[in-house]
C-alpha cells in the first residue's frame, strides 16, 4: 500500500518538475520577444503621431476637404469590426479579454457585422458562433511588416470607399505596462475631427501638391493603415507581456506544488518506515 | 555656405535618418524637386524613387531608395515613407529577380483580363526595383 503510494507521489513530483522546466523556459523566451516587441512598438508610436499632425494641420487650414471621410457623411448601418487576437494559446486571460470585449460590441449593434480576425483564436471563436468572417490574418503577428498590413488595410478601406461597409472599429489590446493591459476600442473610420478653434492658423501659407484634396485622401488611408499595423505590434506586445505573467505564475505553481508532495513524500515515506518497525517489533514478541 | 536645415525620415518601423541638411531632393508626382532651407512651407506627395541628401558642409550626396510617401515642409522638414533603404542594405539580387517577375506578369496580362489595381501593384514593384538597382549601383541621376 504505501509503497504504490510513494511510487506515485514520486511520478507526480517527475512530471511536474517536466511541466516547470518548460513553463520557465516559455517565459524567458517571451520575456526576450517582450523586449524586442517593446522597441518596434516605441517607434511606430513616432510615425503615427506625425501622421495625425499633418492630418490636424491640413484640417484646419483649408476649407475644401473631401468629406467622405469624415464623421456625419452618412448614416451608420454595417460596421467592421477589426479583432486582434494572438495566434498561440497560453497566454492567461489575454484572448478572452479580446473575445469578450468584442462579442459585447457586436451584440450590442443591430445590423449584422463584418469581422476581419487578426489571430487564429479570435477567428476560431466568431466562426464558431456563426458570424461572417471577410477576412482573416494568421500571420504570427510580432514578425509583421508595415508592407503586409497593406493586404488588411486595402480590403477594409475599399469596402468603405464603396460603401458596404459604414464604419470601421478596431478592438485590440494595449499596452499599459508590462503587468498591466487593457482592452481598448477605437473607431478608425468616419474620421472623427473637430475643428479646433485654439489652434491659430499656421502663419504661413502651405502648398499642397498635387492638392490639398489628393494629399488629404492619401493621409487617411495611411492613417487607418499606420494605425493597424501599430495596433498590430501593440497587441504583440501585450502578447508576451501576458505569454510571460502567465508562466511565471504557472511556474511558480509548480514549484509550491513540488514543495507539497515533497513533504508528501516525505511523510509517506516515513510511515513506511515506522510500519515496518511496529511490524518488526510485534513479529519479535510473538517468538517470546 | 548654404544654410542648413533639420531633415527626418521616418518609415513606420524606425527613423530612418535624421540630420542637418543643405538640400534634400525626392521624387514628387510631378518629378523630381530640390529643397534647401527656407523653402515656403509645403506637403507633398512622394513616388517612388531616388532620394538624394546633401548633408551640411558635405559636398557628395548621400542616396537611399524610397517608395512613396510625402515630405512636409516646415521649418523642418520631414519625409514620412513607407520604406527606404540605404544602398549597402540593399539585395540587388532580390531587387533583380522582383523586377524581373514584375516584368513579365505585366507582359502576360492585358489590361482587359486584370484588374487595375493588380497591374498597378506589378508597375510600382517594377519601379522600386529599377530604384534599388539604380541606387545600389551609386544612383541613376548624373553626379553634379
Amino acid at each position: 500500500m504505501a509503497n504504490s503510494s510513494m511510487q506515485d507521489i514520486k511520478r507526480r513530483v517527475k512530471s511536474v518538475t517536466n511541466i516547470e522546466h518548460i513553463t520557465n523556459a516559455m517565459k524567458l523566451v517571451s520575456a526576450a520577444k517582450l523586449r524586442r516587441a517593446k522597441t518596434t512598438f516605441e517607434k511606430t508610436g513616432e510615425y503615427l503621431h506625425f501622421v495625425t499632425e499633418s492630418i490636424e494641420d491640413i484640417f484646419n487650414n483649408s476649407a475644401d476637404i473631401p468629406k467622405k471621410y469624415l464623421e456625419g457623411n452618412r448614416d451608420i448601418k454595417t460596421t467592421c469590426y477589426i479583432v486582434i487576437t494572438s495566434s498561440r494559446g497560453l497566454c492567461g486571460s489575454f484572448n478572452s479579454n479580446v473575445i469578450k470585449q468584442a462579442d459585447a460590441e457586436i451584440k450590442a449593434d443591430p445590423e449584422r457585422p463584418e469581422i476581419v480576425a487578426i489571430g487564429v483564436k479570435g477567428r476560431d471563436y466568431f466562426r464558431k458562433e456563426g458570424y461572417d468572417i471577410c477576412s482573416e490574418y494568421m500571420l504570427p503577428p510580432e514578425n509583421i511588416s508595415f508592407i503586409e498590413t497593406h493586404d488588411i488595410s486595402v480590403p477594409v478601406l475599399n469596402d468603405y470607399v464603396d460603401g458596404k461597409i459604414d464604419e470601421v472599429v478596431m478592438i485590440y489590446t494595449s499596452f499599459i505596462s508590462t503587468l498591466e493591459q487593457r482592452v481598448n476600442t477605437v473607431r478608425l473610420l468616419p474620421f472623427e475631427i473637430k475643428r479646433n478653434l485654439d489652434v491659430m492658423p499656421m502663419e504661413k501659407q502651405v502648398d499642397y501638391e498635387p492638392s490639398t484634396e489628393e494629399v488629404f485622401n492619401y493621409l487617411v488611408p495611411k492613417y487607418v493603415e499606420i494605425m493597424i499595423y501599430s495596433a498590430i505590434v501593440e497587441s504583440a506586445t501585450c502578447e508576451h507581456a501576458a505569454r510571460r505573467m502567465a508562466m511565471e505564475n504557472a511556474t511558480e505553481n509548480a514549484n509550491n506544488m513540488i514543495a507539497d508532495l515533497t513533504l508528501f513524500y516525505n511523510r509517506a515515506r516515513q510511515a513506511a518506515i515506522t510500519s515496518e518497525i511496529t511490524e518488526i517489533v510485534s513479529g519479535a514478541d510473538a517468538l517470546k | 555656405m548654404p544654410k542648413s536645415v533639420m531633415l527626418d525620415i521616418i518609415t513606420p518601423e524606425k527613423l530612418f535618418y535624421r540630420g542637418e541638411v543643405e538640400l534634400v531632393i525626392p521624387r514628387t508626382l510631378t518629378g523630381d524637386e530640390g529643397f534647401m532651407a527656407n523653402h515656403t512651407w509645403a506637403c507633398k506627395l512622394l513616388d517612388t524613387g531616388e532620394l538624394w541628401i546633401q548633408e551640411k558642409g558635405q559636398k557628395d550626396f548621400k542616396i537611399a531608395a524610397i517608395s512613396g510617401g510625402f515630405i512636409d515642409i516646415k521649418d523642418k522638414f520631414t519625409i514620412f515613407t513607407d520604406y527606404a533603404e540605404w544602398p549597402e542594405e540593399i539585395d540587388v539580387e532580390r531587387a533583380k529577380k522582383s523586377g524581373e517577375r514584375a516584368e513579365e506578369w505585366l507582359r502576360s496580362h492585358t489590361r482587359a483580363d486584370e484588374n487595375e489595381q493588380e497591374i498597378l501593384k506589378a508597375r510600382v514593384d517594377m519601379s522600386k526595383a529599377h530604384t534599388r538597382i539604380g541606387v545600389a549601383g551609386g544612383g541613376l541621376r548624373r553626379k553634379r
